[in-house]
């Protein structure tokens, strides 16, 4: 209350959070003094897991609608930025997997907004960083002079999406080219691959090239090579509003049973630097960065080499 | 406490975001928002999708179930949540938003039973006068036979079932037969154009108590349909119903005069199966048994009937539940409020 903590109450425990958080706000009420009345609610939209957001929002939004008060969201990097004095520094959420969620801060604005990195490339990172949690106090008085985020953010989109009922997996026949050159030109807008580049690739031996159908419509496609003791993905696409289903999950498991089958000691395939959409499916699947090739795909644009070893 | 005490009741625990308002045994406000048709095209209850919608909904769901019951949160006198069963991230959405309504207004907070609520709800009918009674709970979720002596204070489970519940049943059977989900509606439609004694599927279990076994069915029809792929669907799905109706119902009965009853609640999800529902008529009837069926829009999940299980226990005197109380995706059945 103007400026003055009046209850603070902490507990850490994520697990808890529909249990906990009704609990230290009870504590909270009881510890206001006669005679203050809550002005607003502040509530920390993220960037973190969707359970607890969700537990604090409709909470926060509960508890608002019903003393007829204001909420405001306000971002939990935000606050955390909030309590550093520093000149340049970067705070970070663990968002495991071996990511984190981080933002840049220079002369006390904001520099980059909020963007996931591997932990690889944020280690590399040699400005101050800074991963405590924020604190309730630096939220609250945010929430003062901010506007409200009203939506919350989630740290990676949902990935619970099982694939649409109907989506079926086959390997692609001459029919399919035209879907398949299609669907490369709507997703690969700078450098698809020409008409004759995938007839050569349906011409060619070695390689295993399936497609996803549904409702009668190619929605993916992915091919694997085999070139001597590793097989190389050599392309692994599937069309926007589809993502986030498993369909790409599906094809890099078809593509890896393809190549133990052949027996080789690992999978190779390379991708643009940049291409922070699809590197977490091939991190959680096992492939690791082994090295990054200048100027790959044009200049300036670098691609990444990442290799899973299939081992014994 | 007062026996018409206005409760404010919220469920989400599985795909519908609902809030119910009532006075006493009587029905203010019962709004629904369904995420359903965003399911549909997944062939099931999709739980982070249904979590996010509850998120989205809940909000504009409470104000309208105020307006439409012209009532103040400050006059309420409790508030009631789905506890459980059901989906934990679904669950902890209107647990949350419960809780913050309750502390803003300091009044009490009861957690409830999503199974008793499903019985409870027959009781906002004022001309009725509660008694004790045999429930049948059909559900996506459930299949259970109960002896209900007193709403408030507990049931007595006389039998389950030992694997898939009835609405799971009908929704497999549905995908076997192509048809949308939710399964339920699909089949009743279809089966109401085919022959019910087309095709004499087994009866699980007829003998073994008041427990209910629909996987033997399934597998029967499972296998009817691939040697006979020339069948008549609706014959199947006329067939494959009647067999679970005629166990339902059969046990339902039985449990009645084993335990001189005189009443019977069919409740649930599946109580709006249109087929269920007449011969449930139809044989109490003849066995001189009172059918209790709450109407088809409060058989299916909805915030009124966590509502009225709530008036029921304030009624009683039942205390609220405890600040932080949790929520669990499984229960046992004779609870009928979280302590």
């Amino acid at each position: 209350m103007n400026g003055v903590v009046i209850a603070e109450f902490f507990h850490d425990d994520p697990l808890a959070h529909g249990e906990v958080l009704p609990k230290l706000v009870a504590q909270v009420l009881e510890s206001v003094p006669w005679g203050v009345s809550i002005d607003q609610v502040a509530i920390a939209m993220g960037p973190g897991p969707f359970t607890g957001l969700r537990v604090g929002i409709a909470f926060g939004e509960a508890f608002a609608l019903a003393r007829n008060i204001l909420w405001i969201g306000v971002s939990s990097l935000a606050a955390m930025a909030s309590v550093v004095a520093d000149d340049e520094f970067v705070v970070a959420i663990d968002a495991r997997r071996r990511e984190f969620f981080c933002e840049h801060y220079l002369h006390g604005n904001l520099h980059t907004p909020a963007r996931t990195l591997q932990r690889e490339d944020f280690e590399q990172i040699q400005i101050p960083k800074y991963l405590e949690p924020p604190t309730v106090l630096a939220l609250a008085t945010l929430s003062l002079t901010l506007r409200s985020i009203s939506e919350p953010i989630y740290i990676r989109k949902p990935d619970a999406h099982p694939a649409p009922k109907g989506v079926k997996f086959r390997p692609w026949t001459q029919i399919d080219l035209v879907d398949v050159y299609a669907l490369e030109r709507r997703v690969y807008l700078e450098d698809p691959w020409s008409m004759e580049q995938i007839k050569e690739e349906f011409a060619g031996t070695a390689r295993q090239y399936l497609v996803a159908e549904f409702e009668a419509k190619v929605i993916g496609y992915a091919g694997i090579l085999l070139a001597g003791e590793v097989t190389d993905i050599l392309t692994l696409t599937v069309a926007p509003e589809f993502r986030r289903r498993g369909i790409a999950r599906e094809f890099l498991k078809r593509m890896v049973d393809w190549s133990r089958n052949k027996k080789v000691v690992a999978i190779m395939l390379e991708m643009r630097v940049d291409n922070f959409e699809a590197q977490p499916l091939y991190v959680a699947n096992g492939f690791r960065k082994i090295s990054y090739r200048k100027d790959y795909y044009g200049p300036g644009v670098d691609a990444v080499v990442m290799r899973k070893e299939l081992g014994s | 406490m007062t026996s018409q005490p206005l409760v404010l009741g919220i469920e989400t625990s599985c795909d519908e975001t609902a809030v119910g308002i009532v006075r006493g045994r009587t029905l203010l406000a019962n709004i629904i928002a369904s995420s359903v048709e965003e399911h549909a095209r997944f062939g099931g209850v999709v739980p982070e999708i249904a979590s996010r919608a509850h998120v989205e909904a809940m909000p504009s769901v409470l104000k309208l179930a105020l307006d439409t019951a012209r009532v103040r949160l400050q006059d309420l006198d409790a508030i009631g949540v789905t506890a459980g069963p059901g989906l934990i991230g679904a669950l902890l959405v209107g647990t949350s938003a419960a809780h913050g309504l309750a502390l803003a207004l300091e009044k009490p907070l009861y957690g409830v039973n999503h199974l008793f609520s499903h019985l409870a709800v027959d009781a906002l009918d004022e001309s009725y006068e509660l008694r004790p009674a045999i429930g049948l709970l059909v559900s996506g979720g459930h299949s259970s036979i109960l002896l209900v002596e007193d709403m408030a204070s507990g049931v007595k489970v006389l039998g389950e079932t030992i694997d898939d519940a009835a609405g799971e049943a009908f929704d497999k059977i549905a995908r076997l037969l192509n048809l949308d989900f939710p399964g339920g509606p699909a089949i009743d439609a279809l089966a109401r154009e085919g022959d019910r004694a087309a095709i004499d599927f087994p009866r699980g279990l007829t003998d073994d108590g008041y427990n209910f076994s629909f996987s033997g069915l399934k597998t029967a029809v499972s296998r009817y349909v691939k040697a006979t792929p020339l069948a008549h669907r609706a014959d199947i799905a006329a067939s494959f119903q009647e067999a679970v109706v005629d166990v339902l119902l059969s046990k339902a009965i039985r449990a009645c005069t084993d335990n001189a009853m005189e009443t019977l609640i069919l409740a649930g999800g599946v109580a709006a199966n249109s087929r269920l529902r007449a011969e449930a008529k139809r044989r109490c009837l003849e066995a001189r048994i009172e059918l209790r069926t709450p109407p088809i829009h409060l058989c299916t999940d909805n915030g009124a009937m966590v509502a009225a299980m709530t008036s029921l226990a304030v009624s009683a005197g039942v205390p609220p539940s405890t600040i932080g109380f949790s929520t669990l995706s499984t229960v046992r059945l004779d609870q009928p409020t979280w302590s």
